[in-house]
């Protein structure tokens, strides 16, 4: 299996107000396929390294690697390629546009790409929407939808461009009991169906007992 | 970079606020509105202005001025060559106003391909005669159709046919003040006295009205051949040449040139007129000056926009980050935001600038002293809406640079922690 994303020795720290460690000397890999959960206390460093992870937050020390290739070195706007190309991410909070339509939303990342024609993204989209069960949403605007129902069209956003590997930040984290299963099936769901494909880091309680935990 | 895309994502957020954004596209339009219409009228006044003696007067004006030989006999004995020699009280001898070899000149100056018309004018002093005083008055010895063509003469005649005086032999028209002086009506016969002394009747056909009162009270206009009748010359005496040039700035050059090819003396208008060109430079530095001031207040209004808009936008711009928009790309939707609303406010400032003007034209503005104006003059020069549309985007797009710069720089860690 190649491995898709590998840390060494991360370290972090915060200065404000006073400088304090929150990562200490992270080091591990994650290969293709993998689900990887990332458990702790709250307040722990859980979401800091994946935003680290995701090449978001640039202040670290340490070296990140992601399809074997050194991310410390590149620019804002390579980053900003390398997360658009190979990385899906599913916030706590949905983060819909509340411009666009719920299709539009989801063609967004994959429009940004540019690798398909917009007719081919726009089809792609609807199939993500379809394999998520909310293909009838596709013309509704975000901010008409329920709680799970964002949370879904966000989840296919993060797909749209066949990512390498798909973050989740506690993606379940604002959903009531009901939406939080449907959620984390899909997940689950996933992981079976795209079993070479993604990988997905987790940060929730909630997935405590998956395959492969890594406790900061 | 896909900037189909990037200007869709502008777009909806310009709708999305789309009250807030008319707010600030009718800050741009008021601003370019009254820019143009400030200038389009500032302009039409300074064309007026200008027009009552620009156009009137001669590009280049040929004479014979009346002044001291410069050659004066001490100069040319050899016994007094290498000293400076003071000579006091010399007066001007054998000199005459009437230009010499006038008909060789004419026709040499109208071959001159820098030369839009040439016309040649007499002018004589006269006393009219009211009852038992004389007034002073200069009688213009003109050629109607040429001084028409060239210095827009018969839009001055308010009463008459400008034209009668070539058809009727000794005819005259007056200037307003001097009509008024003479109580002298259409087709009265009015009486003259040369400098010789000699008197002549001479019928009023016209009256004129220049719009300088002064002029009025001593201009007269005549025939030319009626003038050198009254100085008893032959056709070939003209006191001036009027030039008018293709190309107004080459007046001076062209002045100094004449002066020296024909050996008379010269005057261009820049010279003579300089006063006129400050007050109009002035009028249009101070329009500018208010529309830019304008444009200026209503760039801090789209600054302050913009700024709010990315407050309240911070979730979709971190989320845009997030998922693959570089700082560059954000700072481009910012920007077009700002040129969108530049671009739109802009049009249709130049549109409601174009109205404005067109209102400024139909209000009624008779003066007594303008007699061919009958409205306020508004000038629509394509330069000033080309101005007035570069300003609007010069403006939008600096007052856009700033909040978009902030927007490109927004962390997106920061907004995704802070949920």
């Amino acid at each position: 299996m190649g491995i898709v994303l590998e840390a060494k020795a991360i370290n972090k720290y915060f200065h404000d107000p006073i400088t304090a460690q929150v990562l200490k000397d992270i080091t591990f890999s994650i290969s293709k396929g993998e689900f990887v959960s990332v458990v702790g206390k709250s307040g722990c460093g859980k979401s800091t390294l994946l935003y680290i992870l995701s090449t978001m937050d640039t202040d670290f020390d340490g070296n990140l690697f992601i399809d074997r290739e050194l991310t410390n070195k590149k620019s804002e706007k390579e980053l900003a390629h390398l997360r658009n190309e190979k990385i899906g991410f599913v916030f706590q909070f949905h983060y819909l546009l509340n411009e666009f339509t719920v299709l539009k939303n989801v063609m967004l990342p994959g429009l940004k790409l540019n690798k398909y024609k917009e007719d081919e993204v726009a089809h792609r989209a609807m199939d993500r929407l379809q394999m998520l069960g909310i293909q009838h949403l596709a013309t509704k605007k975000a901010n008409q939808l329920s709680g799970g129902e964002k949370q879904r069209v966000a989840i296919a956003r993060a797909l749209i461009n066949d990512p390498l590997i798909i973050m989740g930040d506690e993606p379940t984290g604002n959903l009531d009991k009901k939406n939080s299963q449907i959620v984390f099936d899909i997940f689950m769901q996933m992981a079976e169906e795209y079993k070479q494909k993604p990988l997905i880091g987790m940060s929730s309680e909630y997935l405590l007992r998956k395959i492969r935990t890594l406790r900061t | 970079m896909n900037y189909g895309l990037i200007y869709r994502i502008a777009l909806s957020l310009l709708l999305a606020r789309w009250k807030q954004t008319l707010v600030a596209a009718i800050g741009v339009t008021f601003s370019i509105t009254m820019f143009i219409a400030l200038l389009g009228f500032m302009n039409g006044l300074n064309d007026l202005l200008d027009g009552l003696i620009v156009n009137r007067t001669p590009h280049i004006r040929l004479f014979n001025e009346i002044k001291v030989n410069q050659n004066q006999p001490i100069n040319s004995t050899e016994q007094f060559a290498s000293s400076y020699n003071f000579i006091r009280s010399v007066r001007p001898v054998g000199n005459r106003q009437g230009i010499y070899n006038s008909y060789a000149i004419l026709k040499a100056v109208q071959k001159d391909d820098r030369v839009s018309g040439v016309a040649p004018k007499a002018n004589v002093q006269v006393f009219f005669s009211a009852g038992a005083t004389d007034i002073t008055g200069v009688i213009n010895g003109i050629e109607v159709a040429v001084e028409s063509r060239l210095f827009h003469f018969n839009d001055y005649v308010t009463h008459g046919n400008p034209l009668d005086i070539e058809a009727l032999s000794n005819s005259i028209i007056l200037g307003k003040g001097m009509a008024d002086k003479l109580m002298a009506q259409m087709n009265d016969v009015i009486e003259v006295v040369n400098p010789q002394g000699e008197q002549f009747s001479l019928k009023v056909v016209g009256i004129f009205q220049s719009g300088i009162q002064e002029f009025d009270k001593t201009q007269c206009y005549a025939s030319l051949k009626t003038v050198q009748k009254i100085l008893s010359k032959g056709t070939s005496y003209f006191t001036d040449i009027q030039i008018k040039l293709k190309n107004i700035d080459t007046a001076p050059m062209v002045a100094k040139e004449y002066a020296q090819i024909f050996q008379v003396d010269s005057e261009d208008i820049q010279t003579a007129n300089s006063q006129f060109e400050t007050g109009s430079f002035v009028r249009s530095l101070i329009s500018y000056a208010v529309g830019i001031t304008l444009l200026i207040v209503a760039g801090f209004g789209i600054y302050n926009i913009l700024n709010m808009m990315i407050y309240e936008k911070m979730d979709s711009i971190a989320i845009l980050k997030a998922i693959g928009f570089s700082g560059a790309d954000v700072n481009l939707i910012f920007i077009l935001i700002a040129l969108s609303i530049g671009i739109a406010g802009g049009l249709v400032g130049l549109l409601f600038g174009f109205l404005l003007s067109a209102g400024i034209d139909q209000i009624p503005f008779r003066t007594a002293s303008l007699p061919t104006v009958k409205t306020y003059p508004v000038n629509y020069n394509v330069a000033f809406y080309l101005i007035g549309i570069s300003f609007s985007l010069i403006t939008t797009y600096l007052a856009g640079l700033f909040p978009a710069r902030k927007a490109s720089k927004v962390d997106p860690v920061i907004i995704i922690r802070g949920k």
